[in-house]
This record gives C-alpha cells, structure tokens and sequence, in this order.
C-alpha cells in the first residue's frame, strides 16, 4: 500500500492542470474500483492521483434522435443499467451494464473508468463497440474525437495521450428495426469476471435481409474487439439459422484468446461461437417488436449462470 | 419416536449472539485496540523452494516507524507440527518450500508502514529442485521436499519419500473376492483445490502483561490448540500463555490451529508493546493453508445382483509442503456408507512444493465422497441396475461392521433413502437436458476433549463456561441443553466467553464435535446442578429427593406442585448450606461411535452447447436424531450444502504448474457461489435417537457438504449420458465430456501394491 498524493479536482480544467503537472506518476481515477485493488496489491504504485467525482457534469446521459445516446464518462454502471431509453434503444449496452459485477460496484464503477481501464473482459465494452460508440477525448491540445474501435490499444491500455482525460462517448442512433442483446460467460450469477461475453446488435431492412450488423467480443483477445469478418458475412443476406451459425462460426475463428484461472482458449473460442449465434439470435428476433422487458433481458445477459 | 416432552429442544431458537453480530457489536480479533499497539506485516517467499542465503533487513529497520524486524533465526530451534507430524518451523529457518510462506516479520507504528518496510527487505535465495505435482513427487527420482523426513519427530505412521504419513485399513481376502467377483469396475477421480472460504481473515493481537505473561486475542476454533502450539514454537511454559477467543467469522477448519500468532507474539515481547496481525484475503488464500488435490483410485468387484464384495481404494492427498491437517482421513471413508466384506484401503500424504494442505470441513471426506459415490452410479449403470436400488442392496445395517471394526448402532440411513426417493419421486423421466442425482454420505458424530461447567446465579440463572469456540450458533444449542437438563428457559443461561485462564480445556470446535460431545459435558455438567439443586432443596424442605421435581425454575414437591423453592431461593440458600454455592461440573475423553448418515438428491440443467450446469433443486434427508435447535439444524444442513454446491461446480484453487504458486487467490478468480447461484434446498429431518448423544442428538455440520459433487456428477450423467470425474464440474469440462474428449484421469498401483509388497492384481 503505497503512499500517493490525492487530488480533487473541481472542474475539468483543473483536473487537466494536475494531469499536466503531475507527469508519469500521476492516475487518474473514477470510480476507483478496479484502482483501489490494484493499488492494494502493489500493481499501481501511482505518485499522485486525481479523483474525477467532484468535476460537475460529467456524469450526464442523454438522448435525442438526431444525435444518439451521450454519456458523460463518470456516468455510473448502475445509472446506465436503470436508464429507461438504453433499456429501450440500446439492450445490448443494458444487458452489459446488468452483468456487470454486483450491485455495489455498479453503483461506483464508471462507463469511461471502464472504457479507460481497458479491460478486455470489461462487460460495457462490447456493446459500447456494437453500438459503435465515438469518443470524446479532452486534452492539453484541445478536444478530439476517436473512434472506440480505436481507443484500444492492449490491455490495460489506450490511445489516450499523457494529459488527456476521456470525458463522454457517444453512440449514434439506431436504425428502426434494431435488435441487440449482450451475453456474459461467467460461471456465477454475479461478481465475477466475464470468461467470455458477447454482443450483437442486428437491424433489418424492410425485405427482413440484414441491413447492418455489428458483432463485439470480450476476453477473447488482447482488446475487446469487432468481429468484421462475421458481420460481413452476415449484412445483406437473410438472418437464417444457417446464415447466423456460419456468422457465429466465423466470429469464433477471428479471436485470439488466452488460457487462464477463468478458461482454457478452446472452450472459449467454442464459446464465442454460441454466444454470438445466441445474441444473433436474440437481435433478430427482437429487431422488429422492440427489446425484451428489463428482466428478461438480465435473465439473457446471465443465462449461462442463472 | 416416542414421547420425548421436550420444554426447549425441537423448538426454534434465534442464536444468543445474533443481536450483536446484526448490529455489528460482536468483537472479532480486528477490533481489539490495545493502547500502543503497532502493526505487524509478513514477507511471503518468493520461491517455492529455495535456500535462504541471507535476509536483508537493514534498509527496512531504518525506516522510521518500524519498531521490530524477527525472521526465522529468532525463534527457538524447534520444529512443532500442526497435523501428525512435526515436520516445519514456524518460520524457516534456512529453507523456503512454497511461494508465500512467511520469511520474515515486521512490526511498525500502523500498517502501511509495516508494509512499506515489508518491501524494503530483501531475500538472497539459492534455488532448489522444485516439485509441484504429488504424483510425480512420489517417483523415486523426484526431487526431495523434506531431506530430514526421517528424522521428524511424528505419531507412529508409515512415511517414506516425499510420502509424509501412508495409512492403511484392510479386511477380508480381498484379491480372492475381486477373483470370486461376477464384475470388476474400476475408476479414478480427481477432487479440486478448496479455499476454506471464511469471511473474516486470520487476525491476531498479542500482548505482554506487566508480569510478563502473554496474551493473544485470536480468531479461533480452538484456543487451546493455539496455546499448545504457541508453547511449542515459543519454547514457553502453556501456563505464561493466555488465548482469549474472540468471536469467530468462520474457519471451517481453518482455525483449528496454530496459525500466524506466533509473529505478533514474539513481536510483543521483543518491543514490550502490543501487536496486531490482521491477514488481508490475498495473503488468507496464499499463506494459510487450503484443502489440496486429491487423486482417487477405486475399484470394487461386484457379483450379478449388485452386492458389492471387494473393495479396492488408493488415494494421494497432495500435502504441499507441510502436513498443516492431520493424517488425511480417507481411508475411514473409502467404502462409504455399504458393507463391503473384503477391501484394502490406503491413503498417501504427498508432499509438494505447495502451500500446506490445512484441514476444511471434515478433510478429505468430501473427496472420498464423491469418488465413491460416482463409482456407485457407475456400477449401477454398468449392470443395468438402478442407483437407488443397488445403495438400498448394499447399506449398511445396524449390526455391521464400520472400516474402523466398530458395530453400527441404530441409526436412520434406510429412512433417509426412502425419504429421498419419495421426495423426488424417484425414479422420474425428465426433460431432455435435465437429470437427476444421489448421493449418501456418512460420518461420524465428532468425539473427543469435552469439559463444562454451570454456576447457579444469585438471581436463579445459570451461567454456562465451556472451552469451545461458537461455531454457527453452537453457543445456542449448548445453551438450549442446559436449559432443557435444568428446567429453564434459554433466556436463564448465560454462555460465558472463552478464554484459557477461565475455561476448562477442551477440544476444537470442528469436525461435528460441539453440539454432540460438548453437548452431552454440558447435559452432565447440567444433570450434576439439578441434582445439587434438588438435593439441597430436599435438605431444605425435610423431603427425600425422589419426592421432588425440577421444572421452569424451581424446585417443587411432586404430589404438591405450589410447594418448592425457586432456583433463586436455592442459589441464596446455597450460599451458606453445607455444600457451598452451586456448581455442577463434567468432563469427557471420547464418546462412542455414534454415525450420521444422510441421502441427497440433486436436480440439475445441462446446456448442452457451453457445458454449463445448473442445479435446479437439492433435497437432503439426514439423520439427525433429535433436533436440538431446528432453525440451527436447517441452517447447518443448507449451508454444508452451498459449501457442496461450490465444490462441485465453481470453486477450484489452482496453482502454477511450474511454481506451485497459488493463481487465482481472490474472491474474484475463486468462485464461491452466491445466493443466486444456489437452488432450492429442501431439509428432511430424520429423529432416529443417537444411544449415547445429549438427549439423542446426533451430530448435523460436515455430512451435508460430502454430497453434492457427486450427486451433480449423477445427475449430469443422468441428464446428457457422460460421465465427468474431475472437480469442478465446469462448462469446460462437461463440453469436454461431451465431446468425448475428457482427459483420461489414471493412477499407476500395481506399482503401489508392488512398493507394499503385494503381488495380486
């Protein structure tokens, strides 16, 4: 348990200034926890870190048809999992906000702290790239804009730049006709890492053929990534049960997954392959009437546990 | 049973200490604060085995704030031993045997401190040959975990390389009865690493009284084991120690012993002031022993109508690096709850270069359990026979025989199977994907150690002092033993807290010891005061005492109930009688063999495509004679099956195949199930009175978590047709078995009958 210096910013600007002047030891942090555990074990031995919870305005979520869904970076899990229009407009992301840990930890873990910790196993993090989610990224240069597909780089790491802080994603809005659900592979009900997890979202076009699809996979390779090949295979042809196992056949051969404490790499790449054809599945058939309520929803997000 | 009028036993009790544990009252070790008290932090080795060729503490002392470094060097030179052997030190002296064992202590003003001296000391090793695997330890050539193996001072069992204690039990000719047999099956299994799982970590304060003596504040099932242990590595009479226990967060058999108190003792008197030790989980799951891996051979020849003639069992306990449980009990349980005529039953201790194995809820059972009772189904299926019915054919009877050669008493295990089977309508076709499990185990009632002693209050309560350590709520069933014995209500019994300068000696709180053997110290203790009560109320009145009777508080003349002395009238009176104030006492040894037996049944979901399974309902009937406190009972029978559940399922340590180092050592990575992981469980009580138990009670803790592993297992084979003999039953595996591509799992015992000198195969 390294000693540290705490920073408590008050405005956006003030946090950039502390980055600014803190160099390479300094951390920033949100809702700390996934920080406070590697601190505890020695993992982090920041020298000074700034804690974003006093910053206003940066928790903010909102939507409008013309521009999708805003979330503001230390936007809870928890708010996330509760928001009406995401349970509505983007399932997937509620799914993966539902999966995510237990309650505790949803109710201090943040969107961008997950997105910044980069996790490849983080359950936000497929659907946030299924939804192609933009990147808001604030530095000592001035604003930029990234796309999350690009933001990251490894694990545990980012495109973000020294002196740059992640301050909202953004996730256009979806076509009508849109479907999506996200599943977790996790051996427990709650608390626990994803071994795998899996999203789709799936608009059709009038005819019913696939308009657009996107595929996103977690814990399968260094970053949670897109399945292009699979979603290629997939846009413009019929979501048939053929078509949708081929699709979810080809998911699995794209990843690159690791053995570990949590899965051997060939369990999960058999893995991605039902899930993604389970979510498929799902995104289809919720495409047309709109997504299943909330419990349902969770029930599908946890099948493989509860 | 028969009329058996009960006043407070069967009846629900909320536990004595509820009030304070909900209202976060109760005093656990963590919150002792002593005035002065520094922090002790421990160095884990870094090398699973290495020599230790020089310790710098320089850089650490210097840091301010630290008040004391010890390393191995500072204790006596004496090797104590935490199971049947004395084979460690409490902290090496010049040799590591695992990554995480503690090399070195520090003390400092708080514990951030302490830690960042922690990581200023560094160690100089020379690494040694390293074994992780227990199998490939046994191989003459493996590398040699323990070179002085023979030398160790131990308890009279066979050891040999890398083979700390070799245990055997034979009966019959078992080479011709496996010749005479119509089938032979054989089987091996292999059982997982088992994190105890406790929620409050090791904690510990000691401190120096002005007279020198010391005095620890621990976190415990068994104060006075700590004691022995801390007078053995401390060279220190037991006498100038002192352990008070203070309430207990869990242990389930992780604090049975000797375990990190040792550092903070000597830490105290060393600097004079007192020093706290609280473990964080990392280091609860890295530096205090686990249950290790366990490898099962099993064998049984069978004639056509299912009766089971022979038996042959070979099991390999992985110790680690020291035996921190006692000599590994597999094989009392190598032919289950059956009449086996002929078997020969052998269990190794294997050393490695891993944490020590410690002892969790009934060690070794549960492992033993689960290759017995999947080698059951197997047998049944082999011979196109029912499992129901072939463990109906082959139960044991009272008037049989046990492994240990005792005689089976009366006992409940035919009704707890006819209550299984009527619970779950077996046999049930089901769903495609569904199945169903059994599963029986068996134990015995806990024995040894047991003292108590009841005062009589000026007020007519009674204060209850015994040595043993509450374990869930067995405060509250002793209290309700007492109540019964005397006449009163639970609310008149004081339970008194531990502390071995008050307390009689006692055994540990474990093994399904408290309630059974304590209990009946403390039916006796209770009997004595009743009878010093009535025999002074005789005296009192001019009656003889068979004209009197004991009930809710008072002594009263038989044939005229409003006439009597009440317990508070007595305790006055005592005050000056011939006999002096009122005590009754008792002590006990052993108790006889007294057997549990339950039957279980899982109902479980396979998803076919990931492997996953769900346990959809649990029923469990056990033999518990009588239920002393139901709600405890229930609570007892729910949570061994949970502990089950995450055995068969979820919960797995694993560790390095290269380091032996422990992977996964965090609530995160070991998955202990939660509450909505866990099914429906349904508890049937069967009261079949216990001959010699404190008014029939048999003991309840360790049977219901023997089962699940193996009733799941049957269950999964019953609802997709493959058979899974490796723990946990994860998705992997079960996909595995699915695709026809499960491990082949073998053990190499012609060459271990060959060690031992038999021929026969």
């Amino acid at each position: 348990m390294a000693r540290f210096n705490y920073l408590e910013p008050h405005s956006l600007d003030e946090a950039l200034r502390m980055l600014a002047d803190g160099g390479d030891g300094v951390r920033l942090v949100a809702g700390s926890t996934d920080f406070l555990i590697r601190w505890r074990t020695g993992f982090w031995r920041p020298d000074a870190v700034v804690c974003m919870q006093h910053v206003p305005g940066l928790d903010a979520i909102s939507f409008n048809d013309a521009d999708g869904l805003s979330l503001g970076a230390m936007a809870t899990v928890q708010a996330i999992e509760q928001h009406d229009v995401i349970r509505q407009r983007y399932p997937a992301l509620a799914a993966g906000a539902t999966a995510f840990a237990g309650v505790q930890v949803r109710n201090l873990a943040t969107i961008g702290g997950n997105a910044c910790n980069a996790s490849p196993a983080g359950d936000t993090l497929p659907a946030l790239l299924a939804y192609d989610a933009q990147c808001r990224i604030v530095g000592p240069a001035g604003e930029r804009w990234l796309p999350l597909t690009e933001f990251f780089q490894g694990p545990g790491r980012t495109a973000l730049q020294p002196g740059e802080i992640l301050t909202e994603l953004r996730l256009p809005p979806p076509p009508p006709r849109t479907g999506g659900l996200y599943i977790k592979h996790s051996p427990r009900g709650a608390m626990d890492i994803s071994a795998i997890g899996a999203a789709a979202v799936v608009s059709l076009a009038d005819d019913g053929a696939c308009r657009r699809v996107s595929i996103a996979l977690g814990a399968v390779a260094p970053v949670p990534m897109r399945a292009n090949a699979a979603e290629g295979r997939l846009i413009g042809q019929q979501p048939t049960a053929a078509n949708i196992a081929e699709a979810a056949r080809i998911a699995a051969q794209s990843t690159n997954p690791i053995s570990d404490v949590r899965s051997g790499a060939g369990y999960r790449r058999d893995m991605v392959q039902v899930l993604t054809q389970r979510t498929l599945q799902h995104a289809v058939a919720t495409a047309a009437g709109g997504p299943a309520p909330f419990g349902e929803l969770r029930r599908l997000a946890l099948q493989t546990a509860i | 049973m028969t009329s058996r009028n009960f006043k407070v036993l069967g009846q629900n009790h909320p536990r004595v200490d509820a009030y304070d544990k909900v209202t976060g009252r109760a005093a656990y070790a963590a919150d002792v604060y002593l005035p002065g008290m520094l922090a002790c932090k421990l160095l884990p080795s870094a090398r699973s085995h290495a020599r230790i060729l020089r310790i710098d503490t320089g850089p650490a002392a210097a840091l301010p704030g630290v008040r004391c470094i010890i390393t191995g060097a500072d204790f006596p030179d004496v090797r104590f031993g935490s199971g049947a052997l004395r084979d460690r030190y409490v902290m090496p002296r010049d040799t590591v045997n695992f990554v995480g064992e503690p090399i070195a202590a520090v003390a400092a003003v708080d514990e951030a401190t302490a830690q960042e001296a922690i990581e200023l000391i560094t160690v100089e090793y020379e690494d040694l040959p390293a074994v992780v695997n227990p199998i490939t330890s046994m191989q003459p050539d493996a590398s040699t975990v323990h070179p002085d193996l023979e030398d160790y001072q131990g308890y009279g069992f066979t050891m040999g390389h890398n083979v700390s204690t070799l245990l055997d039990a034979d009966r019959g000719d078992v080479d011709q009865a496996f010749q005479d047999a119509d089938h032979v099956i054989e089987d091996v299994y292999r059982s997982q690493g088992i994190n105890q799982g406790f929620l409050e970590p090791m904690a510990c304060v000691a401190d120096v009284e002005p007279n020198g003596r010391l005095v620890i504040y621990a976190s415990t099932q068994g104060p006075y084991q700590i004691r022995a242990g801390l007078a053995a590595v401390l060279e220190l009479p037991v006498s100038r120690i002192r352990v008070v226990a203070m309430e207990l967060g869990g242990g389930f058999g992780a604090k049975l012993r000797l375990a990190f108190e040792a550092f903070p003792a000597l830490l105290a008197m060393r600097t004079g002031r007192p020093v706290k030790l609280v473990n964080t989980r990392e280091e609860a799951f890295t530096m205090n022993g686990p249950r290790l891996p366990v490898t099962n051979y099993i064998r049984s020849g069978v004639m056509n109508d299912g009766t089971i003639t022979a038996r042959e069992a070979y099991t390999i306990f992985d110790v680690g690096a020291y035996l921190g449980a006692g000599p590994n009990s597999g094989i009392g349980h190598g032919i289950g709850a059956y009449r086996v005529p002929n078997f020969r039953l052998r269990s190794y201790g294997v050393y490695t270069n891993k944490i020590y194995v410690g002892s969790y809820r009934a060690s070794g059972v549960a492992d033993m359990t689960f290759a017995v009772e999947s080698h059951m189904d197997h047998i049944a299926h082999r011979l196109g026979i029912d499992p129901y019915d072939l463990r109906l054919r082959n139960a044991l009877r009272e008037g049989d025989v046990s492994v240990s050669g005792a005689v089976v008493p009366s006992n409940g295990l035919l009704e707890t199977l006819q209550a299984v089977k009527d619970a779950v309508a077996w046999p049930r076709q089901l769903e495609d994907g569904h199945g169903i499990g059994l599963a029986l185990c068996e134990w015995r009632s806990g024995s040894g150690p047991s003292t108590a002693a009841i005062s009589v209050n000026d007020d007519g309560t009674v204060s209850l002092l015994t040595g043993s350590t509450d374990i869930s709520g067995s405060d509250t069933s002793l209290a309700a033993i007492a109540a019964e014995a005397l006449g009163i209500g639970m609310q008149q019994v004081i339970v008194a807290k531990r502390d071995t300068d008050m307390a009689p000696y006692t055994g540990q709180s474990g093994g399904s010891r408290v309630v059974y053997s304590q209990g009946t110290a403390v039916q006796r203790a209770a009997n004595e005061t009743r009878d010093k009560l009535i025999a002074l109320a005789a005296e009192r009145l001019g009656l003889p005492q068979d004209a009197l009777g004991c009930e809710d508080g008072r002594v009263y003349v038989l044939d005229n109930e409003p006439q009597g002395l009440t317990f508070t009238q007595l305790a006055a009176a005592s005050i000056t009688s011939r006999g002096g104030p009122i005590i009754g006492t008792a002590a006990l040894s052993s108790m006889p063999y007294t057997p549990v037996f339950a039957a279980q049944a899982a109902e479980v979901k396979v998803d076919r495509e990931t492997g996953q399974v769900r346990v959809l309902r649990y029923v469990q009937a056990q033999d518990v004679g009588t239920a002393i406190n139901p709600m405890a009972v229930e609570g007892q029978l729910e949570g061994g099956v949970v502990q089950g559940i995450g055995r068969a399922l979820t919960e797995d340590q694993q560790f390095d195949p290269d380091t032996g180092a422990v992977r996964n050592p965090s609530f995160a990575a070991y998955l202990m199930p939660l509450a909505i992981d866990t099914p429906q469980i349904e508890n049937i009580l069967i009261d079949v009175p216990a001959p010699d138990g404190p008014f029939g009670a048999r003991a309840v803790a360790e049977p219901p978590g023997f089962g699940p592993p193996a009733a799941i297992a049957n269950a999964v084979y019953d609802a997709v047709g493959v058979r899974v003999k490796e723990l946990p039953l994860s998705g992997e595996r079960v996909l595995a078995a699915l695709k026809g591509q499960s491990p082949a799992l073998t053990m190499d015992v012609a060459s271990l009958r060959r060690a031992e000198g038999i021929a026969a195969d």
